[in-house]
């Protein structure tokens, strides 16, 4: 009777044991993903909130007392800081859907039937993996007001030569002329993959019954391409606000702050001014914006998935 | 016979507009390739080829400009660093960010779909928010200006991009593959190891390569994090365009950034097959 007990209890135990061990075992792929991101991300986040509530003392180069708002209260009231998100926004205002349209119209131009559609494809890999921060170098080169290849195409159409890098309009189309160059390849290559995924004999039935051209791109591939079109928006928005390398490299912020976006804007304030708990603030204040805003827009796309 | 005429007219309209749609989508492909075609020939340029109106298309070719920046600059040790620093966060994040894609994709967890939202919401934090705690933190333990600080940091946005692609990978891929396996006496990371990740290989071999460009390509955290030893070549480019007191010097800027671009362009176009495959899967399967 005792070791029959005796055994049951081990059985009992070593279930619980192999339960045990198989959470470990799922949770285990989970370990090296959530120790690095716990370190690297998460931490430095609570670390940044920290620093922003706090005054940060030059000396010991930490956060020494809590002041509360007062951080967020000086960069609400510094009209730099005002005047960089608004940079921001019309960058992103600009270049988000310049790149959208772009980017699918190409990929409609490339997607004719014809033999050297795979490498023209391949191609546009190309200024896809140029660094950010080369592309910006090399446009630089390029706008250059006096020695720039496109001024003197410019002038060869019969225009009068363009500053681009000190007017302060001519700057942010520049900065939005070389992202979109960066980044169009990269909706292209997407969707010319969405447009051949396109049902074809929806196409064959619409020529049938004698629909053109026009109104089969409004009524059937417009439409049928609205969730990929939504979903590119959102990978290319994650990228675009956290744009930095081509601004610095191509105009750092200039002229006068005209590119100044907000990345680059905190960077400075950060580094190269030492303001650590002013930057911290801005950066949180930027974090949340970007997260309600990514959290808005990913909801927005399962929603227009969902409806398709 | 009236039927083939009448479709005459409009068959001969549809294969202009064939060819002029190819015309345009070949002309805007030379477009977006000029910069870098500008970017290469400019570097074999001497200086004095370099600044001229009307730009010269002919000229001497010379290595001027590639044998003596990189003597002076130690343009060469960045390049090592830059290699360091991308294989090894290329290949932790491929490591860990297949894991837990598989474990979000297959394997039931408590929270799971909280910890999907989570991930897809991390790729949207704004590096510059971490570089600060980051910078503070690197500098407090002295491990600044070292690989393995920045190999950890650049796995911050690596991983959640890696988790993401992978998990709907292995979603598409048959149940029964590791159920089977699993019944054969496989544990779960026998599963895993044996059967999954073999057949996973092209997903795999291209995220990683994906992830290695973009470790490649980093510049905020390579800035904030590294002076000296441990510089890439980004930054170096950085302060090449950015030097305001000389002026950008043209020569450098374009040997440089050639040398930075050419090995990332041979990578992606000799796997652009899966590459492709990826972005249009990273986009649609979201």
């Amino acid at each position: 009777m005792r070791t029959m007990t005796a055994a049951g209890a081990r059985k009992v135990r070593s279930r619980t044991w192999t339960t045990l061990a198989d959470v470990m075992s799922r949770w285990a792929f989970m370990g090296p993903a959530a120790i690095i991101l716990g370190a690297m991300l998460a931490y430095p986040i609570f670390y940044t909130v920290e620093i922003s509530f706090s005054r940060f003392d030059l000396m010991t180069f930490s956060a020494v007392e809590w002041i509360g708002w007062e951080n967020y209260a000086h960069v609400l009231d510094d009209y730099r800081f005002w005047s960089s998100m608004k940079v921001t926004l019309v960058y992103l205002v600009f270049a988000l859907p310049l790149q959208i349209v772009l980017g699918f119209g190409i990929a409609f131009l490339i997607n004719a039937d014809w033999r050297g559609r795979g490498t023209v494809r391949a191609l546009f890999i190309i200024p896809m993996v140029v660094a950010p921060v080369v592309a910006g170098g090399i446009w630089r080169m390029i706008l250059d007001p006096l020695w720039g290849i496109m001024n003197w195409l410019i002038g060869l159409a019969g225009f009068a030569p363009l500053d681009w890098f000190g007017d302060p309009n001519l700057a942010m189309a520049a900065i939005v002329i070389i992202d979109t160059w960066r980044w169009t390849p990269f909706v292209v290559l997407i969707a010319t993959a969405a447009l051949l995924s396109l049902p074809r004999d929806i196409f064959e039935a619409a020529e049938i019954d004698g629909a053109n051209w026009w109104s089969m791109l409004w009524s059937i591939t417009l439409p049928l391409l609205v969730p990929i079109i939504a979903a590119t928006f959102v990978v290319r928005w994650l990228g675009a606000v956290k744009m930095f390398d081509i601004a610095l490299a191509a105009t750092y912020g200039g002229p006068g702050g005209a590119t100044n976006v907000i990345n680059l804007f905190i960077y400075e304030e950060a580094f190269r001014s030492l303001r650590f708990a002013e930057s911290a603030a801005m950066a949180v204040i930027v974090l949340v914006l970007t997260m309600v805003l990514t959290g808005i827009f990913l909801f927005g796309t399962r929603k227009l998935e969902e409806r398709c | 016979m009236t039927a083939a005429a009448f479709d005459a007219p409009l068959r001969r309209r549809s294969r202009l507009g064939r060819k002029v749609r190819i015309a345009a989508g070949v002309f805007a492909c030379v477009v977006f390739l000029f910069p870098v075609f500008w970017m290469v020939l400019s570097s074999f340029k001497e200086q004095r080829d370099i600044f001229t109106v009307p730009p010269t298309l002919f000229f001497t070719p010379t290595l001027e400009t590639y044998i003596s920046y990189m003597q002076r600059a130690d343009i060469s040790r960045r390049l090592i660093n830059t290699v360091i620093v991308a294989a090894g966060s290329g290949l932790l994040s491929i490591v860990a960010g297949a894991m837990a894609g598989y474990a979000l994709a297959r394997i039931k967890l408590r929270g799971a779909g909280t910890i999907g939202v989570i991930i897809l919401l991390s790729r949207g934090v704004p590096p510059i928010a971490l570089a600060v705690p980051m910078f503070l933190v690197a500098r407090s333990l002295g491990v600044t200006d070292m690989h393995i600080t920045l190999i950890l940091a650049y796995c911050t946005f690596l991983i959640p991009y890696v988790m993401w692609l992978m998990r709907g990978f292995f979603l598409a891929l048959p149940k029964e593959l590791e159920e089977s396996a699993m019944i054969d006496g496989c544990s779960r990371f026998g599963a895993f190891f044996k059967i999954i990740v073999p057949i996973s290989m092209p997903g795999l071999l291209s995220t990683m390569i994906f992830s290695m460009i973009l470790a490649w390509e980093e510049l905020l955290f390579a800035l904030v994090l590294t002076n000296r030893y441990a510089s890439t070549i980004p930054v170096a480019i950085a302060g090449i365009a950015g030097d305001t007191v000389n002026g950008a010097n043209w020569g450098a800027l374009t040997a440089v950034g050639t040398i930075t671009v050419i090995p990332v362009v041979v990578f992606a176009l000799l796997v652009q097959k899966w590459l492709i495959q990826g972005l249009a899967d990273g986009a649609t399967k979201g």
